[in-house]
């Protein structure tokens, strides 16, 4: 016992210096505030975005303006629903909940659930003014003041020398030096690059598509033309597109003698969904944010077991593989039992990996403390909605359960290479069998109690992934009990065989050996 | 204490139908420093191997330091193998102490008695150096310390003069000695036999998996006749006729056309003939000397003449 843990310190103390580990710690910080710092620094710093508009059928700048306003609105909206979740008196992410009395509960529901009629009643209600005006009284007492954000998309005036009313194609020729950044547009004394050219042709009216006509295929460059060298910012043509194709709806209901007003009122006429949990309290059965993150966070937690396990086993592998190539086994047998080595190796490594595993969640609670934003806020309920569920203790049993099961794998093949590229081949079969758990994840998320997940949780190499992935689910009895049971028995059986290949493998040299002597090795009698 | 610290008993040791190790039955008492001898592929190695436990023997009993295993007492025993190597990220003193603990060394123990080893065999400036940043021979002086730090009753080292310079050759052939001197049995194997006639109490010569010689180094040199080489003119019938001398032969001719030019003559007597009685007789006989010398056998010869025709055998296959 003595011996195992000397063993185990010493690989715990040789893996924590090594820079992987620092590595694997530092990740998982790094990509949180980079998701979430440059998100908003993102998001802020987009600059603001210089079009041209060109309307030679004089019926759809107004259109376009309104779409561009309305995107603007849109995004106010949405700062102002953060806002308020950031800086209201009691949040509290249970009770998110449909039923709740107050107006900007309502708003926040409906941002959640259906934007588009939010924005409208937003909209129709007055926008931000009202809203601050109502919102104030909910707000804790030293909440800082709402910033709009600024405006994203700018009209900017035509270059000089551009005749308006000329041959598209032509407009587009003059243009390719603005459109392709080699010209600056001058906009209020700044120069400043042309984002995007919209361009509406005199007959753009003969391109409008109607249901029941013959279904052509559109020419290029038919209906409004939209140039631009960004294809990733699809904000500013689909806001577009969305308020052109309203305004020529509108100019339809009107030639169909239909009142656009009753159109309005008929579009923004809905009927609510509860969604409700029937496995809760009377009372308590609204499904909020947090319910829905409870039942996704075991994919989170999978994915998480994934990580570490591989990050573990590799180092256990390559970590084996040093000692066989050095010879520094020889020295070790001398001291210890082979068992002794094996058992060290597990528990060291396994300790690193906890160590990592226990630094990600200490980061991401550090974080959670000391981010004052929405999304962190966010965060924190998500991490409460962790802390009251089983979730955890779940996850530390099965990532051990599946570290011993992987790494008693992994050691035996360690043993029977002398290099990294003789263990790439027998690892192959193995990392096929890992990634199963990892494709059928959002699967089992989705239906936790199925017929796969069921047959997948009993084949004790997926055990460990499925079952937490079905944690949040509350799985038959009998699975919980039977898989872990039979879990805790194929880790054992193969510690024992693994232990046997271990003792006989760790001397070997030459060449890996083939299937017949891995089953002889088996077979051994010690 | 028992008498013997290692009894081998007819052990046996095939991989397939290859007999690394063929029926080696040897005894080494307490206190002594026994060479382990024998050309490359001899199955030096295979039979450390199998004392130390790490191979099992198909056939044959091994009895180390009292018990059937050397698992049992492992913490008595140090070892280095043949093929050194060393974890390449720890710091010097760090893996000494380590491998002691790993022999039952109490940690802080381990590592006073690390630092010290370092200072007496001149890397005490290594101590906080990586193994990686060492030099070969260096590296390999650091696994033999730390094979031997805890102090253990019987040592065994595998080739550990392989890959030392001179300087450091005579460095470890000082530790060893020393460890005798403290009451420590040293078993070394090595084909370098100068180590081997300097050190050894005792030896152990095998080739090809069989035990060809085991005894004391006087025991050797009585194997193979001692020799005197003569330098002279005359006949040196008289001197054959001696008794104890087994056979004379000449070396070298008289140059052709020199009056009174000598030949050189090897004679090989046997350990009854004393070589000043044969200096007498030259005397007796007039036989006028340019040269006599008598010469022990070296180990080297006895080896070659032992093993000489297996060797090169193995060699050729």
């Amino acid at each position: 016992m003595r011996m195992i843990l000397l063993i185990a310190l010493r690989e715990y103390a040789e893996n924590v210096k090594t820079k992987g580990f620092w590595a694997g710690i530092l990740l998982f910080p790094v990509i949180l505030v980079a998701v979430f710092f440059f998100q908003t620094l993102l998001s802020q710093s987009t600059p603001t975005r210089h079009y041209l508009l060109i309307d030679q059928s004089g019926q759809y700048a107004e259109a376009v303006a309104a779409g561009i306003r309305q995107e603007q609105q849109r995004r106010i909206f949405q700062e102002f629903i953060n806002y308020v979740v950031e800086n209201r008196r009691d949040a509290n992410p249970e009770q998110t909940s449909a039923g709740a009395g107050d107006q900007i509960d309502r708003m926040i529901d409906d941002a959640g659930t259906d934007e588009v009629a939010a924005l409208d009643e937003w909209l129709a209600s007055g926008g931000l003014e009202f809203a601050l005006a109502m919102a104030a009284p909910y707000l804790r007492q030293n909440a800082p003041p709402f910033e709009a954000p600024r405006e994203q998309f700018l009209s900017a005036p035509l270059p000089a020398g551009i005749d308006p009313q000329a041959r598209p194609d032509v407009i587009v020729d003059q243009l390719r030096p603005w459109l392709s950044g080699e010209r600056l547009l001058e906009v209020e004394g700044e120069p400043g690059p042309l984002f995007a050219l919209i361009l509406i042709p005199a007959d753009v009216n003969g391109s409008i598509q109607r249901p029941g006509a013959a279904l052509t295929p559109p020419a290029p460059g038919s209906g409004i033309q939209y140039w631009a060298r960004n294809l990733t910012d699809t904000r500013l043509p689909a806001a577009i597109e969305r308020s052109i194709n309203a305004s020529i709806r509108a100019n339809e209901f009107a030639a169909r003698n239909v009142d656009i007003n009753v159109v309005r009122e008929v579009q923004r006429t809905r009927l609510p969904m509860s969604r409700l949990d029937p496995s809760k309290a009377q009372g308590e059965e609204a499904v909020s944010v947090a319910d829905t993150f409870r039942q996704w966070a075991p994919v989170g937690f999978v994915y998480l077991m994934f990580i570490s396990l591989m990050q573990s086993v590799q180092y256990l592998l390559s970590n084996t593989i040093e000692e066989k190539s050095n010879r520094i086994i020889e020295v070790l047998l001398a001291s210890v039992t082979p068992l002794e080595l094996m058992m060290g190796k597990l528990v060291g490594i396994g300790l690193s990996g906890i160590t990592t595993i226990a630094a990600w969640l200490g980061t991401f609670f550090l974080f959670i403390a000391f981010y004052p934003a929405s999304e962190a806020e966010l965060l924190a309920q998500f991490f409460q909605v962790l802390l009251s569920s089983d979730l955890i203790p779940w996850f530390v049993f099965y990532f051990l359960a599946g570290y011993a099961l992987y790494a008693g794998i992994f050691l035996a093949i360690g043993s029977l290479c002398n290099t990294l590229k003789e263990a790439q081949s027998l690892m192959m079969p193995m990392m096929m069998v890992l990634i199963v758990p990892l494709v059928t994840m959002t699967f089992i998320a989705q239906d936790p109690n199925g017929p796969v997940a069921r047959i997948m949780s009993w084949i004790p190499l997926f055990t460990p992934f499925t079952m937490m992935n079905r944690a949040a689910a509350q799985p038959p009895l009998i699975d919980v009990v039977g898989t872990t049971g039979m879990l805790l028995l194929s880790i054992l059986l193969v510690l024992w065989l693994s232990g046997k290949i271990f003792r006989q493998g760790v001397l070997r040299t030459g060449q890996p050996p083939r299937i017949v002597e891995i089953i002889r090795m088996l077979r051994h009698k010690h | 204490m028992p008498e013997n610290v290692l009894e081998l008993n007819r052990v046996c040791k095939r991989y397939g139908s290859f007999h690394a190790v063929d029926d080696i039955s040897f005894a080494i008492p307490a206190g002594s420093i026994y060479g382990f001898l024998g050309p490359n592929g001899a199955g030096k190695t295979t039979t450390l191997r199998m004392v130390l436990d790490i191979l099992k023997p198909d056939s044959g009993s091994i009895q180390i330091l009292g018990h059937t295993s050397a698992l049992h007492v492992r913490h008595r025993i140090g070892y280095l193998p043949e093929e050194k190597g060393l974890y390449k990220k720890m710091r010097v003193w760090a893996i000494i102490s380590y491998f002691a603990t790993l022999k039952g060394m109490h940690r802080r123990d381990a590592r006073t008695r690390a630092f010290e080893l370092l200072e007496q065999y001149g890397l005490k400036d290594y101590a906080e150096a990586r193994v990686e940043s060492l030099s070969k021979g260096m590296g390999q002086k650091v696994q033999v310390l730390s094979a031997v730090a805890h102090r253990p009753e019987l040592v065994i080292l595998d080739e550990p003069f392989s890959g030392l310079d001179p300087v450091n050759q005579q460095v470890l052939e000082q530790l060893i000695r020393d460890m005798a001197a403290a009451g420590q049995t040293v078993i070394f194997s090595t084909h370098i036999m100068q180590h081997a006639e300097r050190l050894c109490d005792r030896m152990l010569l095998i080739a090809k998996g069989r035990k060809i010689f085991d005894g004391t180094l006087d025991d050797v040199h009585a194997i193979i006749p001692r020799r005197v080489i003569l330098g002279c003119s005359g006949d040196i019938a008289p001197l054959r006729a001696t008794p104890g001398v087994i056979a004379a032969s000449q070396l070298e001719a008289p140059e052709p056309g020199r009056p009174g030019a000598s030949a050189l003559w090897e004679l090989q007597i046997d350990e009854h003939l004393d070589p000043q009685q044969l200096l007498q007789r030259c005397f007796e006989h007039g036989i006028a000397l340019t040269r006599f010398e008598h010469t022990q056998p070296s180990l080297h010869d006895v080896f070659v003449h032992l093993v000489g025709s297996d060797a090169r055998e193995h060699v050729l296959r």
